[in-house]
């Protein structure tokens, strides 16, 4: 259950690209042992935001801290606490998934020994042990997928970010990702991920921000969103197309059926 | 409602179709081009033309003299066998050269191009996309061929005063030749691609190619070292005839040029039949590479989406995760275990990636010609005497010796070219992976800065050690030596990397084509001056002290003093610059 520990914090947030603003004025929290899902249109600002917390993007303004930390001001603190899967699996092709997993063990200094034995326990979990040795360029998309996962989870990150966690899963990979989420979140971690599929936000998270056109327009558990929407708005997908505007789509949708 | 798809069942529209959409894309490409660039292609397209024009135009005033009969008087010699057999090397160099120059193109356009999913998942015949994904992969190449092949084959045909069927075989002949070349390396493509990962026959391919231009081209120069003489008449004379022997019916590839010539000339019997065979064994060529298409194609493509688990691979790689699990080397001992860590994956990388040696085998090549060079006339530099001043000797003596240690430093700025101005760079999509761990930038300037260091090390005192031992130079020099290139090339890595950082380019598909734009240019020329002047501050005193009678560890003290002093600097003050901008890098 969370606790109210704060591990990620954003404070109006701002991003633009030119006179694009891809993020505007965005404020949430996410505590610890919390899983939170972080919804969205495409080009919403998902990954925008996303990015801006691990650190890979500034923000024009605003504030982002994680386990307490700020990322601009103490990066090197914040990156220790978090771990990030990004959207697309991009890892260095021509090494071994094994190689990888040391090699992203070393750049968080974990003392080799743990290293070793994080790599296999992850390896087993994630049901990449008969290809460990394989390049990772032979690795399907799932495998690549899992073996992002992996190489977020060496050293045990408090604070989790995933962006799309389970596009292009089979169902069992999506399943164990799921799982490893929760169990994560158990342990006190903070979990925040964007995701596209509603069925799994509205399962899995314990609260659930939405973001249309770079603004957080509604953030809080499925109650609390639920009474945000209109009257008899059950499901989140009309809780999420009511707030993002897509209720004209989706009747456009019901005439091409 | 309901729409169903309607396929395209017949082969010539499906072609069609695909062809346009290809005509599309670049119209589109070229639309929406900067007009820097629109101008650049129409005044290429137009520069080609010309110079097609110009081939033309020297072709048939070159092919008319030589057929004059006051040469044939004056010279005693006769070039009717000899311009007959032009048309015969023309017509077998296009199909020779489409054969081995699409072989690569079309493996990229057959296997490894992104549209494949598209294209073979629509209700579009596989023959189709087989033969538009040819055609697009061909012909460039022909484009070319023909650019410089055909005003040539004009330029005989006015100056041999050919009938007018001539013409029109020759655009016809050409083009049947170059579909039958395809079509056998589609085939010898298919057939590859069915035995060895698409992938990794690129790889070999790209870094054989790289190797064999690089080597011809500097074995040229090898060779050309001792023999500076041109080729004499009597070479000529003996080329000639090779190349007229050449030219005899047995070989079917004469046949196309031969055909050519004799129903230009109105032997008509021989004419036809020669054009014929050609015609009929092309088409019969390439009838056999789409037939065989439809089956290999789809299967090897198939066969490219199956995971293959390769035991080999697997076990080199357990030998080089037990040698992994060894501490690091020597110096990187000293360093904390995220530099190692990025030091051993970017060798890693480097070494398995094919795509990257083809890369750096230009130093590589450089530096092995150049040893070659050395050990033939090397050792003349120290034995060289004179009747000037035995101080001047001993001066140009050490200068001589030490600008070859220049020359093995040059080599080194060509591989640090590669290792410290892509430094960044050859990161990739993957920059994601660094840029979110916990790392300073000094700790990713210093892992850098190692990478390309270390080996242009190794490179450099290799040379130095070599020239040493060849000229005997001293303890004393030769302890100076490795001082003076292990500084020269930190500066040099420390320029070019601060360059890398600034112009880092970090979406690319192909190793090849990464590349840091303006900056990494200018970093190169401000290194390529820094050269020099870095190893002039080392020898420089060396020489002064001796044209002034000093004592030579005077020269040795101040050299050592100031070169390090300056390469220092160059290592330092850019990478001090650069380390600002890798906090920020892969912000777009």
């Amino acid at each position: 259950m969370p606790d109210h520990t704060t591990l990620i914090e954003t404070r109006n947030l701002v991003k633009k690209y030119g006179d694009k603003l891809a993020v505007d004025d965005v404020s949430f929290d996410v505590h610890a042992g919390e899983v939170f899902g972080f919804l969205g249109p495409n080009g919403a600002g998902k990954t925008t935001t996303i990015k801006i917390i691990v650190g890979l993007l500034r923000p024009t303004s605003g504030t982002v801290k994680v386990a307490g930390c700020d990322v601009q001001a103490q990066p090197m603190l914040a990156k220790a606490a978090s771990g990030y899967v990004p959207d697309t699996p991009n890892l260095y092709a021509k090494l071994t998934g094994r190689e990888l997993l040391r090699f992203v063990g070393d750049l968080y200094n974990l003392d080799r020994p743990h290293a070793a034995r994080r790599i296999d326990e992850l390896l087993r979990i994630l049901d990449l042990s008969a290809a460990a040795d394989d390049t990772v360029d032979s690795y399907s998309h799932g495998m690549q997928q899992k073996a992002s996962l992996a190489a977020a989870l060496m050293h045990d990150p408090k604070v989790l970010v995933l962006d799309e966690p389970t596009v292009g899963l089979d169902p069992k990979s999506a399943r164990l990702i799921k799982d490893i989420l929760r169990q994560m979140a158990e342990r006190g971690a903070a979990v925040f991920l964007s995701t596209h599929i509603l069925e799994i936000a509205e399962r899995m998270c314990d609260r659930i921000g939405i973001i249309n056109q770079g603004k957080l327009v509604a953030v809080g558990t499925m109650t609390e969103l639920r009474a945000l929407g209109k009257s008899g708005e059950v499901s989140l997908e009309d809780i999420f197309l009511s707030l993002t505007g897509g209720a004209e789509e989706a009747e456009i949708a019901e005439i091409l059926k | 409602m309901t729409m169903l798809a309607q396929p395209s069942p017949r082969l010539l529209p499906a072609i069609w179709k695909l062809t346009l959409l290809r005509l599309r894309i670049t119209v589109n490409t070229f639309r929406h081009a900067k007009t820097g660039r629109k101008v650049l292609t129409i005044v290429g397209g137009l520069g080609l033309l010309a110079f097609a024009g110009f081939i033309f135009v020297l072709s048939w005033l070159l092919l008319g003299f030589l057929r004059s009969p006051g040469l044939q008087q004056y010279t005693g010699f006769d070039p009717a066998p000899f311009l007959q057999a032009v048309p015969v090397l023309i017509l077998s160099g296009l199909f020779l050269g489409i054969l081995l120059s699409s072989f690569g193109v079309l493996l990229q356009g057959l296997y490894l191009s992104r549209d494949m999913d598209f294209l073979l998942s629509s209700p579009v015949p596989v023959r189709a996309v087989f033969v538009t994904k040819m055609l697009q992969a061909v012909l460039p190449n022909f484009g070319l061929t023909a650019l410089f092949g055909l005003p040539v084959l004009y330029g005989l045909g006015l100056a041999g005063h050919y009938n007018l069927l001539y013409y029109p075989l020759v655009i016809l002949t050409m083009i049947v030749l170059t579909l039958a070349a395809a079509g056998i390396s589609a085939l010898l493509v298919m057939l590859v691609v069915r035995i060895f990962p698409a992938r990794r026959v690129a790889e070999v391919l790209a870094f054989v190619g790289a190797t064999l231009t690089i080597v011809c081209s500097q074995s040229g120069n090898l060779i050309n070292l001792n023999h500076n003489a041109g080729p004499s008449n009597a070479q000529l004379g003996s080329l000639f005839a090779l190349l007229t022997r050449l030219n005899t019916p047995w070989m079917p590839l004469n046949w196309a040029g031969r055909g050519l010539v004799d129903l230009g000339q109105g032997h008509w019997l021989s004419g036809v039949l020669l054009v014929i065979l050609t015609l009929g064994f092309s088409a019969l060529a390439f009838w056999f590479a789409l037939a065989t298409a439809e089956r290999w194609y789809y299967t090897g493509w198939a066969g490219m989406q199956v995971v293959a688990r390769r035991k080999k691979a697997a076990r080199l790689a357990q030998v080089e995760e037990r040698a992994a699990e060894k501490p690091a080397p020597g110096v990187l001992r000293l360093f904390p275990a995220p530099v190692r860590a990025i030091v051993r994956k970017d060798f890693l990388v480097l070494r398995r990636d094919l795509r990257n040696l083809s890369g750096l085998i230009t130093p590589l090549i450089f530096g092995a010609i150049y040893t070659l060079t050395f050990l033939r006339g090397g050792e003349q530099i120290a034995a060289a005497g004179g009747e000037a001043p035995g101080w001047f000797m001993t001066a140009m003596t050490s200068l001589l010796a030490y600008g070859n240690v220049g020359m093995s430093l040059f080599v080194g700025w060509m591989l640090l070219g590669r290792l410290a101005g892509a430094g960044f760079s050859m990161e990739g999509k993957n920059y994601w992976l660094l840029k979110s761990a916990p790392l300073r930038p000094r700790t990713l300037l210093t892992a850098k800065f190692l990478v390309a260091y270390l080996p242009a090390l190794a490179l450099g005192w290799f040379f130095l050690v070599l020239i040493s031992i060849l000229q005997h130079i001293s303890p004393l020099g030769f302890l100076y030596g490795l001082l003076a290139v292990a500084m020269c090339l930190a500066g040099m890595a420390g320029i070019l990397l601060g360059f890398g950082v600034a112009g880092a380019n970090f979406n690319w598909e192909d190793p090849r084509r990464m590349n840091s734009g303006a900056l990494g240019c200018l970093g190169a020329a401000i290194t390529a001056l820094f050269l020099p002047v870095s190893f002039g501050f080392f020898t420089g005193p060396l020489w002064a002290v001796t044209a002034l009678h000093l004592p030579i560890a005077f020269g040795y003290l101040a050299g050592g003093f100031l070169g390090t002093a300056v390469c220092a600097l160059g290592t330092f003050l850019p990478l001090g610059l650069a380390s600002g901008r890798v906090e920020h890098l892969d912000e777009a």
